[in-house]
């Protein structure tokens, strides 16, 4: 179905060769699993597909790429619309119209489809994708589970043979991610829809992958199935990271797998000591925090404390107010009601250099954050706003991500880079609390254990307080003492890290769904049974 | 056809009610969404300019004569300044002329932001014929820009105050507000795109918006204001 014949691709603007002399054939009815750390190119190999790589996007390409037999070299991408349907890391920026079933209808519109033909399609879709109770709500009102349906219905609509996902489930709730995944695999088995998608959360994809594209990142790539990739592969879910730390002759992909493999493990593993975590000095505390936006209500009477040495995960489904949560309690909601202090200062009182050394926050999209014209730029700046000796901040940079060039903009950064000097700008004014919004969105395995040693370090040297909000399970097991459960803007459940996670099964994390009803929650945990 | 009106005529009064008219109906009728706050935005945009329209029109200029208000000391200027003037005296026909102008201004921005607060702007390219295909792209990637920038406003300026800095310089919030409203409308142009938007020279519609009888008569009474409105103020 899709044919890559020696293909070489090269942006003018920099140095590195995206891809080179890659050759593959994807057959039809295949989901083929694209992965890489970031800035490797998935990207660009997906939207190669249809084209829109070279033809929007510049680069110079060489070899050839055929689709259902056309060449993307010698049409437009929208002549592949009706063969390729493509869905965009961040679907609520493509969107054309604002009404779903509007949505749904636009590129058959561009297609000149018959009217009857259109209003029956679109009608088969939202049964498919249950979206027929939101066929008339504005598209900026659904929530991202929603949204990513959307997209992923106005794509299908266009019956394509092919449809290609970047990172789907980045931005969803586990359960969400879970809906998404299972639609895809029942359209890959009922039609014979040839599937290639982008994640970095393998946890979340890897029992749906037929076969892997692995982009080295040199320029080179493998695609094989996915026990011979995972075999060698840093970039590995917990499953087969727990298979390789016991020394199973086999890579398992699926829970069931692995829980046959490791039946001696569980019952013969020792209970594992908890830390108890002895809370410090309380630095953040919220009392009866309420906030509504038009009428409805984002947060409902939230009360919390959080300790100092403490690491916190604030979890819930989208659209639960964890966001909402975060921003009141450092203060830039003005029009919330009750009381929330951080240090012994009124959230909303917090100014300028107070608020620097009270609290550290990087919002969802970090580069808010970023102005300079250079990443030393940023770090300059970060010095002066902290009064902390010239350079400070950049050694701290370089500590976390020690390849980085002082002299790159900002925005040519990768995710995780990015990322990294965020955390140094704002951890350059040392500050007592530190709230992160969904910092794992995007960033591949190796950036996250970089910001899990990073965050520990933090909290546990320094004696400071961590509070992250997040959709990222496994992080949550890696990192977090304690986890607050938030639904409909409610505290549902605050307790342990391992009470949590294990109370509900879409919310645990993989090493504790093979080693259930054992409490082992990391791979480090079940080593530690296995080893007392 | 309004804006038209008012810039023709050149008339205060109907500036100053254009606008309020605008008001009253995007108050009364613009939907709950994002892109509706583009009006509020608007206004106070044109209240900032009427503002200093009128400071420097009352400052600097060729004096009008007539009743006088107060006198400003007069700044002296080089000779090869000849006929401006800074300062001196602000007479009620100056002060007048210069709100006059700048209400004008304020007018044409705010009913263009009202235009772009009662619809949508995906909705006006669902009825841009597609053959002017090109130019439908450059309009609905123009037409994002505006409700795109005031909530991506507000999402730097929050995340600005948060790295406590209270008094953001527009710098900080122009720079990553351009990238990020270039970024969006590239985003958009490479989805239409990749939807097949412009391939076929016919395009069917799902569901078109009609054009009824009271559309007529809404274009058929614009035409007439315009008109007569032209002849009575000429």
């Amino acid at each position: 179905m899709i044919n890559f014949s020696r293909v070489s691709l090269l942006y003018p603007t920099s140095t590195k060769t995206i891809l080179e002399d890659l050759s593959f054939e994807i057959t039809e009815g295949e989901m083929v699993l694209v992965i890489g750390s970031t800035g490797t190119g998935k990207s660009s190999l997906l939207r190669l597909i249809n084209g829109l790589v070279p033809h929007h996007t510049g680069g110079i390409l060489a070899g050839d790429i055929t689709v259902d037999g056309i060449s993307t070299q010698l049409v437009r991408p929208g002549e592949l619309a009706h063969l390729v349907g493509i869905v965009g890391q961040n679907p609520a920026q493509g969107f054309v119209t604002d009404i779903v079933e509007e949505e749904l209808a636009f590129g058959m519109e561009a297609l000149n489809i018959a009217p009857e033909v259109m209003r029956k399609r679109v009608e088969e879709i939202l049964d498919l994708l249950a979206l027929s109770h939101l066929r008339n709500r504005a598209i900026s009102t659904l929530s991202g589970g929603e949204q990513q349906r959307v997209a992923i219905g106005s794509a299908l609509v266009m019956n394509p043979k092919v449809l290609v996902l970047d990172e789907p489930t980045s931005a969803l709730d586990p359960i969400a991610a879970e809906e998404v995944l299972s639609i895809l695999h029942r359209l890959v088995h009922d039609l014979s829809l040839t599937v290639v998608i982008a994640e970095h959360r393998l946890e979340r994809v890897i029992g749906f992958a037929d076969r892997i594209i692995h982009i080295a990142g040199d320029g080179s790539a493998e695609i094989n199935l996915p026990e011979e990739i995972l075999k060698r592969s840093e970039i590995a879910p917990p499953i087969v990271h727990l298979a390789r730390a016991l020394g199973l002759s086999d890579v398992g992909l699926s829970v069931r797998d692995v829980r046959r493999m490791t039946e001696d493990i569980r019952t013969s593993g020792r209970d594992i000591e908890i830390e108890k975590v002895k809370p410090g000095a309380v630095t953040v505390s919220a009392q009866s925090l309420s906030l509504s936006y038009a009428g409805k209500k984002a947060l409902n009477g939230v009360s919390t404390q959080i300790y100092s040495g403490e690491i916190v995960a604030l979890m819930g489904r989208n659209g639960a107010g964890k966001s909402s949560l975060l921003t009141t309690l450092v203060g830039v909601n003005k029009q919330s009601t009750g009381s929330s202090e951080i240090c012994g200062v009124k959230s909303l009182d917090l100014k300028g250099k107070v608020r620097r050394e009270a609290v550290g926050y990087i919002p969802q999209e970090p580069s808010d954050l970023l102005y300079g014209q250079s990443v030393q730029g940023e770090c300059q700046q970060a010095d002066k706003d902290s009064q902390s000796s010239t350079g400070s901040t950049f050694a701290l940079l370089q500590r976390i991500v020690p390849s980085i060039n002082p002299q790159t903009h900002p925005r040519d950064l990768s995710e995780g880079q990015r990322l990294a000097l965020v955390l140094a700008i704002v951890l350059s004014a040392q500050p007592k609390v530190l709230i992160l919004d969904e910092p794992t969105r995007g960033l591949d395995y190796q950036s996250k254990a970089l910001l899990v040693g990073l965050l520990k370090n933090f909290a546990k040297e320094l004696n400071r307080s961590v509070l992250i909000a997040t959709h990222d399970v496994e992080l949550v097991a890696e990192l977090c003492d304690r986890v607050i459960f938030l639904a409909e803007g409610e505290v549902v459940a605050d307790g342990p890290t391992l009470e949590i996670l294990l109370s509900s099964p879409a919310f645990a994390p993989q090493v504790a769904k093979v080693m259930a009803p054992r409490k082992w929650l990391t791979v480090s945990d079940v080593l530690r049974a296995v080893a007392e | 056809m309004i804006i038209c009106a008012v810039i023709g005529t050149n008339s205060s009064w109907l500036a100053g009610s254009s606008i309020a008219a605008a008001t009253i109906l995007v108050w009364r009728f613009a939907a709950d969404a994002p892109w509706a706050r583009s009006f509020w935005f608007s206004l106070k945009i044109g209240a900032f300019i009427l503002v200093i329209r009128t400071i420097v029109g009352v400052l600097i200029g060729v004096p009008i004569p007539g009743t006088s208000i107060f006198t400003l000391p007069i700044l002296p200027l080089p000779s090869w300044l000849a006929g401006i003037r800074i300062g001196g005296v602000v007479t009620q026909e100056r002060l007048l002329s210069s709100i006059h102008e700048g209400l004008i201004i304020v007018a044409v921005i705010s009913l263009f932001g009202a235009a772009v607060s009662l619809t949508s702007p995906h909705k006006l390219l669902r009825v841009t014929p597609i053959v002017i295909y090109e130019f439908g792209v450059a309009t609905v990637i123009a037409t994002s820009a505006l409700p795109n920038l005031v909530q991506s406003i507000s999402r730097i300026r929050r995340a600005r105050l948060l790295r406590g800095d209270e008094k953001p310089s527009w710098r900080s919030i122009a720079l990553p507000l351009l990238e990020d409203s270039l970024s969006r409308s590239l985003e958009l142009a490479a989805a239409m795109d990749s939807r097949g938007y412009g391939i076929s020279r016919k395009r069917s519609r799902y569901r078109p918006i009609p054009w009824r009888t009271p559309d007529s008569a809404i274009v058929l009474a614009a035409t007439l204001f315009f008109a007569v409105t032209w002849v009575v103020m000429k």
